[in-house]
């Protein structure tokens, strides 16, 4: 690899779910990999539903890299040190009501999906019958995929209630490589909503693609998800997906957006290729590179290399 | 009390944790119905991946409830982008600030001994040797510990508002809607808001509602799993695809590990022809049904419109495929539930 381009980290994020983040992510990972002057590392940070690997799957399994991460931290309790005073329980030590009363042994039970591990209950506790501890939030996996480029996703270990950390965690991994230097092109696979995960996932980016369609909700959650990227100060662009879409709603969308001067990355109209190719586990621009949706999205490429490295 | 003590495994694997589940039992299962005649039901639509159409089926459900004459609560619990309001052309009113927690150090009582930095576990105060802490609230879990642990009162409790919550009334049917501030990353402290809420009518006006919808955020994250936690029926909306069916797969996995009663409903069910095929998975894994929505340009029209298709007055063809898929869909859960009216 000897490109001359500097490293850019992008982000797909969306707001509203089901709008095309992963199929978008899927076919720019493709292009990128076919591009010789870049060299890109894919992410998947959707970490409760993480889909990516379906369209990407590995080259070979025996290359597949699992690790665990044991980063959420969940109180336990020891009964043999309780001497049944009931404070934790009168007096509310913890502010997240995980600590319950059995009132027929006389001790706390520990509601384990409410717990923070935030070690309230361990200091206070004047017997120290509490102890806190890393239980597992869930699995880094790391492949070059059959495309060649490396795929990093997480997935949650389902109940453990701490999907930004992961998201945090996967990102940081990537970091951790030790080729991690050679990539001019990280491409993340965002999650849907604009909470814990998604700002995990947009901090540290130099570009966030915002994708929507043109409907009330998939307007209003991409005003919202624009409202957070813009207090992290990421400049983005958008792509509208489904953008032919029959909806009494389409004027009043592109009018908004025009008002707003928003950047328009570029439009992918509604295309029965994009589903296809995804139950063939391709993206479309590999399955059907001369389809509708596939120019569309070679152009949105372009556009995007263009705002990423010739912005002088 | 009324909760039962009880310890169940969570997971699967190595990694098994004992944990307590203490916290369904402020829910109800459906055989214990006869018997608390007064309390509404919950049903909680969900879905793992977004996009599948939980908003559509939560709200058309909802306006069918109402519609067979029940009393009607529906619940946004997907705070993070609520939808339901939008879908039935309603507006947010009657706001509510949820606060949540924040330190306020005082400086001239603080003996900069770090003590409260110390005992904070997401390290959200900043300690420098001899010098006053500085709160980091972007990390801080609002635990209160640094208030409780400060040797010389020298922290109080002060407050920020990290969202809204909302109720409206939007075809008769009345709405809670929970909304995180963008830029605010504790959606879960909105949740324990609503629930809250639903609580206290629960506890207080048992007869105010004859049926709680809950429409949840998409994921199998805190928030989701509090509100599933909180149902009675869970109904799981996926799509015919690959993406549909491994993120059902991943929030039946969750439902079960709540112990919960789960029917699937199966949306744009005609895309691309895999509709049988994709019914026939879902039966070889055992997934139960509860039916399944076509695609359907009625579906699109009143999505777009901002009038729900079920609507009682409204102009959609009631021998459209997608109305009549809603109200075998209906038909089914009243089964379900075993409601007669």
């Amino acid at each position: 690899m000897n490109s001359h381009l500097e490293k850019k980290i992008v982000g797909v994020i969306s707001g509203k779910g089901g709008v095309g983040k992963t199929s978008l992510t899927a076919s720019l990972a493709s292009l990128a990999n076919d591009d010789s002057e870049i060299n890109p590392v894919i992410l998947d940070v959707d970490v409760d539903a993480p889909n990516l690997s379906l369209i990407l799957p590995a080259r070979s399994q025996d290359a597949i890299q699992i690790k665990s991460v044991y980063a959420t931290l969940k109180a336990s309790f020891i009964e043999d040190k309780c001497t049944h005073c009931k404070q934790c329980y009168d007096e509310h030590f913890c502010e997240f009501h995980a600590i319950k009363w059995d009132d027929k042994n006389l001790i706390p039970i520990i509601d384990y999906l409410s717990c923070e591990g935030c070690n309230a209950c361990k200091v206070l506790c004047p017997e120290h019958a509490f102890e806190i501890n890393p239980v597992k939030s869930g699995d880094i996996i790391a492949y070059d995929s059959n495309k060649g480029f490396p795929l990093i996703y997480g997935k949650t270990r389902l109940g453990s209630t701490t999907s930004g950390k992961l998201v945090s965690d996967v990102k940081q991994y990537t970091q951790n490589l030790e080729n991690y230097r050679d990539f001019n092109l990280v491409l993340i696979d965002g999650p849907p909503g604009i909470g814990c995960p998604v700002i995990a996932a947009i901090s540290g980016l130099d570009f966030a693609i915002a994708i929507t369609e043109p409907t009330p909700s998939g307007l209003h959650d991409l005003m919202r998800a624009i409202e957070v990227i813009q207090q992290f100060n990421i400049a983005f662009g958008i792509v509208i997906n489904k953008s032919d879409l029959k909806s009494v709603f389409q004027e009043q969308f592109k009018e908004f957006i025009k008002e707003k001067g928003f950047d328009i990355l570029g439009k992918i109209k509604f295309d029965l290729s994009i589903p296809t190719a995804m139950s063939y586990a391709e993206p479309v621009v590999a399955y059907a590179p001369n389809s509708d949706a596939s120019l569309s999205i070679k152009e949105i490429y372009k556009t995007l290399k263009k705002k990423l490295w010739d912005s002088k | 009390m009324g909760w039962e003590e009880g310890v169940v495994l969570v997971g699967a694997g190595e990694e098994e944790v004992e944990v307590n589940r203490s916290n369904q039992v402020n829910s109800f299962n459906l055989k214990d119905y006869k018997l608390m005649p007064n309390k509404p039901k919950i049903v909680c639509v969900t879905g793992g991946k977004g996009g599948t159409g939980k908003t559509l089926v939560a709200v058309n459900l909802a306006i069918m409830f109402k519609n067979s004459g029940y009393k009607t609560l529906l619940v946004d619990g997907d705070s993070e982008n609520p939808n339901t309001y939008l879908l039935m052309g309603g507006q947010l009113e009657n706001q509510t600030e949820v606060p949540f927690f924040k330190p306020k150090i005082l400086e001239e009582e603080c003996t900069k001994c770090g003590i409260c930095a110390k005992n904070c576990a997401p390290h959200a105060l900043l300690y420098i040797d001899n010098s006053v802490p500085i709160p980091i609230l972007t990390v801080c879990s609002g635990c209160r510990l640094c208030y409780k642990v400060c040797p010389v009162n020298a922290i109080e409790p002060d407050y920020k508002v990290i969202g809204w919550t909302y109720s409206t009334k939007a075809y008769d049917v009345d709405l809670l809607i929970g909304e995180l501030k963008p830029g605010e990353a504790r959606s879960a402290a909105i949740i324990d808001t609503l629930m809250n809420k639903i609580e206290n009518i629960i506890d207080n006006e048992p007869d105010k509602y004859d049926i709680i919808v809950l429409d949840t955020a998409p994921g199998a994250h805190c928030d989701v799993e509090l509100l599933i936690g909180k149902a009675d029926l869970v109904i799981p909306v996926t799509e015919p695809t690959k993406f549909g069916k491994l993120d059902l797969i991943r929030i039946i996995e969750l439902i079960k590990i709540l112990n919960k009663d789960y029917r699937a409903i199966v949306n744009r069910s005609s895309l691309l022809g895999f509709r049988d095929q994709f019914m026939e998975e879902l039966n070889s894994m055992n997934i139960p049904l509860l039916g399944d929505i076509p695609l359907n340009d009625d579906i699109v029209a009143s999505y777009c419109q901002a009038i729900p298709l079920m609507d009682a007055d409204g102009e959609f063809d009631r021998s459209g495929e997608g109305y009549q898929a809603f109200l075998n869909i209906f038909n089914n859960l009243r089964e379900w539930i075993g409601l007669n009216k």
